[in-house]
């Protein structure tokens, strides 16, 4: 059944396979509200093969979320070219979904209509759509809370709904920022099985932001350490534990993860801290 | 056991011993709230014979002259001559639909061009940005003089009067229609796109739904300038309405006309609210209750 809808759209939408996501000298600047110009960005510069998990963390405010509304292309770059499958970001990328640290579900849609909303979006006869949108709600296991709304759901529900909600599309490329960061910490880590299980399956291209180390390194095939703003790579680790990877809770103990652990952690913490005294120094003037 | 009663007894909390078993509870509940909802009813009733009464006591022991204010029995004598005998403009039926109609047809007109205008200047920021201060000008002049434009220029009969509820309607529409979807979560119109959808799917599916909880809450005061810009339509000049009733009553030194024509209005302004809330009660169904709401439920 699966397989009849997926080759029906494909007909009607070009495949997207997952792509090559390419940021080149990116640099981002903004000017506050009180005029002054302020750099989230400079000269980044990250290529993530198709396929492939990233995972980006760093210190609060270096611009890991910036990073991604440009691949996205719901914002520009100042300077530098960020390109997708080849091709330089202009408009919304196509292909692609986004899963906010907040709630973007629609408060009045019930979990089919928010499932649903991607076909819907890409003119998908309505009944077609909504019967994606039962498969999806019953892959990411809320079969029959079809017809509730968001806030009858608890935090974890919420998610999984956004979950199905990006992947329906089949995207080529899918954007999380700090997906799971409002979540308890077993509700986090039966979500990260989750997202696992069913990336795997699709194997779309990610950028995952995090604050969590543990959390990147059970998930990504790649680490990228940002430095404290303006952000900019300070180096990649690759993850060379075996896929799949099955339960988040339980990889942390092997001595590879503790290896790795250790060495991005002493990267990330001189960021931490210097964004930390920054702050406190900030507060202070 | 022993030591909870104790315990009750001592703080004086726990009047009855503590219900054990689940029916119990919900029995106890229950009745509490039963108990509360027949004593606000009969604070409510008591309330209305104090006022009322009053009123018609004091009326009768001629410390209130009923010459200028009028008296409770003497409205309810207006409201039964109505009834039986009609006014000087023929049936208080037709006074009564005339006014009613004048009222509905000028809400549904600025009701409709009020969501139009104001989710569109809403979206786009530059035509926004021109008619500001034109809006802000047209919003300080008092629009019930407009009345009497429109009695000049359309004449005593309904357009003058639809026209001025509309008007009045039209602002407190737009700007709360505005405002809504000014403030629509970014995070949402952002996933829209992303998923791809259109500016008109945006419109459609994001923002009209989300402003659609200011524009429903702007529906309940509309409604009531709706029928004051009947009435005062018809003041200014008409051949049939409520609005006509009152001024006659008025010339007539008759304060009790006038207190009666208020009263029906009154009872038109209470069924149109009634309606207004069964519509944003359907409407916006998907919302999660109000923590008033579900501390009722929790009495």
């Amino acid at each position: 059944m699966a397989s009849t809808f997926t080759g029906r759209r494909r007909a009607v939408h070009k495949a997207h396979d997952a792509a090559q996501i390419e940021l080149t000298g990116v640099s981002k600047r903004f000017v506050t509200p009180s005029g002054t110009l302020f750099t989230a960005l400079r000269d980044f510069d990250l290529a993530i093969g198709p396929g492939k998990f990233c995972a980006v963390v760093g210190p609060t405010g270096c611009g890991k979320s910036t990073t991604l509304t440009m691949v996205a292309g719901l914002d520009r770059p100042s300077a530098g070219v960020v390109r997708v499958g080849g091709r330089p970001v202009d408009g919304i990328t196509p292909g692609t979904s986004f899963m906010f640290q907040v709630d973007s579900l629609l408060p009045w849609k019930t979990v089919l209509g928010n499932v649903a909303l991607g076909p819907v979006f890409r003119g998908v006869p309505k009944k077609a759509a909504q019967a994606a949108a039962r498969q999806w709600v019953r892959r990411v296991g809320l079969a029959g809370f079809e017809d509730h709304h968001p806030h009858q759901l608890s935090g974890g529900m919420r998610k999984r709904v956004s979950l199905a909600a990006a992947l329906i599309n089949e995207p080529s490329i899918l954007l999380m920022d700090e997906p799971f960061g409002a979540l308890d910490v077993q509700t986090k880590a039966i979500m990260s099985n989750e997202l696992l299980g069913l990336w795997e399956q699709t194997r779309p291209s990610v950028i995952f932001v995090t604050h969590d180390l543990e959390e990147a390194i059970a998930l990504a095939d790649q680490v990228v350490v940002m430095t404290a703003g303006p952000g900019t790579v300070k180096a990649v680790y690759d993850i060379d534990l075996p896929r799949p990877r099955g339960a988040v809770q339980e990889i942390r103990f092997q001595p590879r993860f503790l290896e790795l652990h250790h060495q991005i952690w002493a990267s990330l913490r001189e960021e931490v801290e210097a964004a930390y005294v920054r702050t406190v120094q900030g507060g202070r003037s | 056991m022993s030591e909870s009663t104790d315990r009750g007894a001592g703080t004086g909390v726990i009047s009855s011993p503590p219900a054990t078993d689940e029916a119990a509870i919900t029995a106890d509940v229950r009745h509490t709230a039963r108990r509360r909802k027949t004593l606000v009813w009969a604070a409510r009733l008591a309330t209305l014979v104090v006022v009322i009464g009053g009123w018609q006591l004091l009326s009768d022991a001629k410390i209130v002259d009923r010459f200028f204010w009028g008296q409770p029995s003497g409205i309810v004598a207006q409201l039964n001559d109505w009834v039986r005998h009609g006014t000087a403009y023929g049936s208080i039926w037709l006074q009564i639909w005339t006014t009613f109609k004048e009222a509905l047809l000028g809400f549904v007109f600025g009701v409709t061009a009020g969501v139009i205008v104001g989710v569109a200047l809403g979206q786009f920021r530059f035509f926004a940005e021109v008619l500001s201060p034109y809006i802000k000008i047209a919003n300080a002049i008092p629009r019930i003089v407009l009345g009497s434009l429109f009695t000049v220029a359309l004449g005593l009969g309904i357009a003058a009067k639809v026209s001025l509820a509309a008007v009045l309607v039209f602002f407190v529409v737009f700007f709360n229609a505005f405002q809504g979807v000014r403030e629509v979560d970014r995070n949402l119109l952002n996933n829209a796109r992303v998923l791809g959808a259109s500016r008109g799917a945006v419109t459609r599916h994001v923002v009209v739904p989300s402003a659609l909880t200011w524009i429903i809450a702007s529906l309940h005061v509309a409604f009531g300038l709706a029928i004051i810009g009947a009435i005062v339509g018809e003041f200014l000049g008409s051949q049939h309405g409520l609005g006509l009733v009152i001024a006659t009553a008025q010339n007539n030194f008759n304060p009790d006309g006038v207190f009666a024509a208020m009263f029906i209005i009154a009872v038109l302004a209470l069924t149109a609210e009634g309606l207004i809330g069964l519509l944003e009660r359907r409407l916006l169904s998907w919302r999660p209750p109000s923590p008033a709401e579900a501390a009722e439920a929790g009495v």
